[in-house]
């Protein structure tokens, strides 16, 4: 946490430039495409930049992140491509799923790309709070703000993606095996 | 806890996320349980290989180029001076003014700013939050004084004042450890008919924290500090039954 001098803001700059690769990292996941992200991140740092009155100073990143990832659902509701993602859908309670059987898998053996190709075909709610939590190391606290959800739904939500992840995963590790 | 409230808690913990009570009662239960050592390797293993293989994608110099640019052709016209924020405002009890701008004076002194108080008072407000969405609002549920003050022991490197105020109608419910400001800190937990008031003490030898009101989303918080520790009390209950409540807190404890 930073200490600002009253009288002397920071600038945009200083804020929010910090945090422009784990803006870039989510808006690349979400979109699967690069050209696609860096419109969105563009768009989200003019936005942030005009709204920076309404910034209260304490987490620029997750300040930040928050309207990275509102423009990149904007942008996929806008041209939706078909039914190709892994449904969705929230538990109400937690659901540890998938975990029992994890002890049979071999997670050092897997290759990067494979978990990276696993991680695209979730869906993007499920791939938001696995790079949020696991590539840029968010607190559930944070994940809350950044997805607007209470922290329950961080919590739950995070056990079902790494579930799915797992069955994805496997399913493409024994698709390359045969 | 049993296997079944454990493995609930596993992914939890493995993320650093457990309050320090139950994760120590989580590793407990490993030591003497198999099975759920078993889940918890496998889901540490899997935990390590996305954080190791993931790639994270990073921003072209070009585009991070482009971006400076574009902000500063949108600076050009440069803006007037940024508004304080708006969602805090200092007290301003008549006569109480001038010690008020006097604890605010030290509170800058002493290298408090206003949007650091601003983001402790925004941090207690959700760690309230979180302590009633997550059913975690005690970790020591009793309503003696002289069982709470006794459980902080061991646990942090200060004592807390710990008082009841049942016959004022505020009884004392229990405590809990949370982090604040980046420290262990106490969070004593008291009732007002079915609310919950969240009083979150540590020491102030990083800084005492300014006298402050504050209201967000429905919850009041007031910060003050005294005899070495700040304070900080949170709840939904209204601003003048707060006040009410930590007029009665100040009384006993100091």
């Amino acid at each position: 946490m930073e200490a600002f001098v009253p009288n002397e803001p920071p600038t945009f700059e200083q804020l929010m430039l910090p945090h422009l690769d784990a803006a870039y990292n989510l808006a690349t996941w979400l979109l699967r495409d690069r050209h696609d992200a860096e419109d969105a991140v563009q768009d989200a740092c003019l936005r942030a930049y005009k709204a920076l009155d309404r910034f209260r100073g304490d987490d620029g990143r997750a300040w930040l992140l928050t309207i990275v990832r509102n423009v990149c659902y904007t942008k996929m509701r806008q041209d939706r491509r078909g039914p190709e993602e892994v449904l969705f859908e929230d538990e109400v309670h937690g659901s540890t799923q998938g975990v029992a059987n994890a002890n049979a898998v071999a997670w050092s053996e897997f290759k990067g790309e494979l978990l990276q190709k696993g991680l695209e075909r979730l869906a993007p709610e499920y791939r938001e709070v696995i790079v949020l939590h696991e590539i840029e190391g968010l607190a559930y606290k944070e994940i809350a703000s950044v997805s607007g959800i209470p922290i329950g739904t961080v919590m739950s939500r995070l056990a079902r993606a790494r579930g799915r992840l797992q069955t994805e995963i496997l399913t493409l590790a024994g698709k390359e095996s045969t | 806890m049993n296997c079944d409230e454990i493995s609930r808690l596993l992914e939890a913990n493995c993320d650093g996320e457990l309050d320090l009570v139950r994760q120590l009662e989580l590793e407990a239960h490993l030591r003497s349980c198999p099975d759920c050592a078993l889940q918890a390797k496998a889901i540490a293993a899997r935990r390590n290989a996305l954080r190791d293989s993931l790639p994270r994608f990073t921003a072209p110099s070009q585009f991070r180029e482009r971006i400076r640019s574009l902000i500063r052709a949108e600076e050009a016209p440069r803006r007037a001076v940024r508004r304080p924020p708006i969602h805090w405002s200092y007290l301003s009890l008549g006569g109480m003014a001038a010690s008020i701008a006097l604890a605010i004076a030290v509170g800058y002194n002493l290298g408090i700013s206003r949007a650091h108080s601003n983001a402790l008072l925004d941090e207690a407000v959700s760690d309230h939050v979180r302590s009633l969405q997550a059913g975690h609002l005690m970790d020591v549920i009793s309503t003696d004084q002289h069982t709470v003050k006794p459980w902080f022991i061991g646990k942090l490197d200060f004592s807390p004042p710990v008082v009841d105020l049942a016959d004022v109608g505020f009884p004392l419910a229990g405590g809990r450890l949370e982090r604040i400001d980046g420290r262990p800190a106490a969070a004593l937990v008291f009732r007002l008919r079915l609310h919950s008031i969240n009083v979150f003490v540590w020491p102030a030898n990083s800084g005492e924290i300014p006298m402050r009101d504050g209201r967000e989303n429905g919850y009041n918080a007031r910060s003050w500090s005294q005899g070495g520790l700040n304070f900080l009390a949170v709840s939904e209950i209204s601003s003048a039954e707060l006040g009410q409540f930590i007029e009665e807190f100040r009384k006993r404890t100091e």
